[in-house]
């Protein structure tokens, strides 16, 4: 059947309406709409085609401390992720001991990014290890209990059928634990996305060398507004490409799950 | 002789999913009378649920014509005179029981001691006075579907609508609540549109079953069922009451 | 009930002594066997930052309660924004689809990253730490409360319109109680994060609150140490502290959902 024949009129505004929304926005702000309604004065918010400009100008500063902060995110990422992964596998494995350690990853957590980014200063320099040190904090905590739901919550008799094939406990483990705990373990990489470059940029607004967030406060000490908008927007961009690459492993991973359908 | 308290006139139901169209009725045509017990029998996809929302105005048929009380099935239901159990309880969780049961009389605007005396009356008639500031996760799911009974005639609807409402539940409890209806019934003497696909209970509480084919949905057969009334448990073990079970069971095969 | 309590007891009551343990030993060793001429910054004793906490309670409590002021006004603000707008999204199909798109993207992108440059618009710290507070807590209050909103099921929708229940009805009857539970996960989310928020701007410059004592102890070195870290974990027990009041909340206002599942008896 001919796709654009599916497309009905809802399915159209579906797309249109936002989009237009979009264009309006932006216009009206290009047009000094946003000053009028906030009164706020022409230096204080910059108008898109500002925007757009210091973007153009500035690009290899901006990719490189995109690609600085974006690196920090990610390894960040991976290690608390990690971190928090074992711990939920701990909890697990050894119910009555294990869950205590995720009441203390849940405890680190709890200590705000804005708080626990010169604590990591002082331990790790002002450098990428602070930040890195700040994400793996946030992540591990999400990580940790995301993925002891997925390893706990099974379906109702899935362990009985298992106790009657007499499998294991690592059999156990890894034929119905693992898999059974994927979706899961996406989710929290979604959220975790999101917050590991608010953690990592919010850690560059007070000591660092470079990256996205230390560009962001440089720029508006120095009253560069467009440029200061203008790493907003990368790290916008940043956190929505991340979030679709999770998505994209997400479907190809999932095909068997009914989120998928 | 009286007009028919529910009038169903060559009504079709198709249901049109992704370009493939289903028909769900195929020109049913049944008249109920005031005061009747009528059952719609059939199979998962013989539309019996597509019809009985069809009358409670849930659904709007494809083609045909519904009256109910002489008029549409809209003005009935501006008028609030249905009442309707569905499947599951459908009660809500942030309300007692008691409360839920006072939910359609809120929104009708019962006078408040009037509500309170039928709430009471209502809740010893299910037998669930004790359990009146219970909340429905406390009770089993019997005990659920009754206060959704209640809750069904609080309002002294002319007609009562029931789908499927004992589907969910045990067949000792389904029996039990058989005969619990069936008395409600008798003191109230409501109009019930009853669906089920449970061919024994069909006979036990009708007074007429309309036995609906699927694919596409058809009445295929209605059957009257002679037994004398008030029913009791007793009579399903009589010859009469299997004679009628077998008789609805062949009418399935011949289709 | 109690039999379980009993048995977690010991391995709750284990995990604290390690957790105490393993922080005096890891302090004790940066001074005595790294000779970590920052050991007092990276991880000071517990038992001297309990100390000075105690000795500080007034001063640690006098910024609490004006960050806290500030965030819980900004919290307020934006739960409320955040509701409202859900509501009016479930009104509206064509807000619905405008809106959106924009919300779920907002869940994607670092929108704490804004919050220098809202305050470098607003100027004024007190504006700025109620303004980014209300904007952080909006976004999760409104995505989670239009979710509660959608998942109403069916048959109950099927119910109020066999009872041909007026909107207003309907909302205040149905749709809004089976939304507060996902309104309520919302606020538990943006709590914390409201905290959070009015921090980041105290340590962006204001004259007063926790933020402030943080940046300001930490500008003394060793000396200020102690300190500094009394006030981290203040700030930490503030988070703490939003979540747990809107769990008590939720407990208080939906009672129907913590009396345990007894059935009341069997069908008879």
């Amino acid at each position: 059947m001919n796709v654009m024949k599916k497309m009905t009129l809802p399915k159209l505004l579906n797309i249109l309406l936002p989009i237009l929304f979009g264009i309006l926005f932006l216009y009206v702000w290009e047009k000094n709409g946003l000053h009028y309604l906030m009164g706020l004065k022409k230096y204080q918010l910059p108008v898109p085609s500002q925007i757009a400009k210091a973007l153009a100008d500035n690009k290899t500063q901006l990719l490189s401390n995109a690609r600085y902060t974006t690196a920090e995110a990610l390894i960040g990422l991976i290690i608390g992720s990690l971190i928090g992964f074992f711990t939920a596998v701990m909890a697990t494995v050894f119910p009555k001991w294990g869950y205590g350690g995720l009441t203390v990853l849940s405890a680190f957590n709890a200590v705000p990014i804005v708080a626990l980014s010169p604590v990591m200063n002082n331990w790790f320099g002002m450098g990428m290890g602070s930040k890195i040190a700040v994400v793996v904090v946030t992540a591990m905590a999400a990580m940790a209990f995301n993925a002891y739901r997925g390893l706990n919550d099974l379906k109702p008799f899935s362990l009985d059928l298992m106790a009657s094939y007499a499998a294991t406990r690592r059999e156990v483990f890894f034929l119905l634990r693992l898999p059974n705990s994927i979706p899961n373990i996406l989710t929290a990489l979604k959220i975790s996305t999101t917050s590991s470059m608010i953690a990592a940029i919010v850690s560059e607004f007070f000591a660092s060398y470079a990256g996205i967030g230390f560009e962001l406060s440089n720029a508006l000490k120095t009253a560069k507004m467009p440029l200061a908008w203008a790493y907003i927007t990368v790290a916008a961009i940043i956190g929505i490409a991340l979030h679709f690459i999770v998505s994209l492993v997400e479907t190809y991973a999932l095909k068997w799950h009914v989120s998928q359908k | 002789m009286n007009t028919p308290e529910i009038r169903i006139e060559n009504v079709s139901m198709v249901y049109s999913d992704n370009g493939a169209s289903v028909k769900a009725l195929d020109n049913v045509s049944i008249d109920i009378q005031k005061g009747e017990f009528i059952s719609l029998l059939g199979p998962s996809g013989c539309g019996k649920t597509t019809l009985l929302r069809i009358i409670g105005d849930l659904l709007q048929p494809t083609s045909g014509n519904v009256l109910v009380c002489d008029q549409t099935p809209r003005q009935t239901r501006m008028d609030q005179k249905y009442g309707i159990v569905f499947q599951s309880p459908v009660l809500f969780d942030w309300r007692t029981i008691s409360k839920n049961i006072r939910l359609p009389l809120e929104i009708m605007k019962v006078p408040r001691e009037e509500q309170n005396r039928r709430i009471e009356s209502l809740l010893e008639l299910v037998g669930l006075s004790k359990f009146a500031d219970h909340y429905p996760h406390q009770l089993s799911g019997g005990m659920q579907q009754r206060v959704g009974i209640a809750r069904a005639l609080a309002i002294q609807p002319e007609i009562l609508l029931m789908d499927e409402p004992f589907s969910a539940l045990d067949e000792f409890t389904r029996e039990k609540l058989n005969e619990d209806v069936l008395q409600i019934w008798s003191k109230t003497n409501k109009t019930v549109v009853f669906v089920t696909h449970n061919i024994a209970e069909s006979v036990f509480m009708s007074d007429r079953v309309c036995v609906l084919s699927p694919h596409p949905g058809r009445l295929s057969a209605i059957v009257d069922i002679d037994l004398p009334r008030p029913r009791t448990k007793e009579m399903r073990d009589w010859p009469e009451f299997n004679a009628l079970v077998a008789k609805i069971r062949n009418s399935f095969e011949g289709v | 009930m109690s039999a379980s309590l009993k048995s977690k007891l010991p391995v709750a009551l284990a995990w604290i002594i390690g957790v105490i343990a393993i922080w005096e030993i890891g302090a004790w060793s940066l001074v005595n066997i790294f000779h970590d001429p920052m050991a007092t910054q990276k991880l000071p004793f517990l038992h001297d930052i309990v100390r000075v906490m105690a000795q500080n309670w007034a001063s640690l409590m006098d910024s609490a309660s004006v960050t806290v002021s500030k965030a819980a006004l900004g919290f307020l603000y934006g739960s409320i924004a955040g509701f409202v707008i859900a509501i009016v999204m479930s009104l509206s199909r064509n807000v619905e689809r405008v809106a959106f798109p924009y919300l779920i993207i907002s869940q994607m992108i670092p929108i704490l990253g804004l919050a220098p440059i809202i305050y470098n618009i607003v100027k004024d710290g007190d504006t700025a730490r109620v303004v980014i507070s209300a904007y952080i807590t909006f976004f999760p209050v409104s995505i989670n409360t239009l979710g509660g909103i959608k998942s109403v099921e069916k048959d109950r929708l099927d119910l109020m319109y066999s009872y041909a229940a007026g909107k207003f009805q309907v909302y205040r009857k149905l749709i809004i109680p089976s939304a507060m539970p996902y309104l309520m996960s919302g606020l538990k989310i943006a709590a914390p994060l409201s905290v959070t928020a009015a921090i980041l701007v105290e340590m962006l410059g204001t004259d007063e609150g926790i933020g402030v004592k943080i940046l300001y102890t930490l500008y003394y070195g060793a000396g200020g140490a102690t300190m500094f870290w009394a006030s981290v974990i203040t700030s930490a027990l503030l988070g703490i502290l939003g979540y747990v009041l809107i769990s008590l909340a939720e407990k208080l206002l939906m009672p129907w959902q913590n009396t345990t599942s007894k059935r009341g008896g069997e069908d008879a």
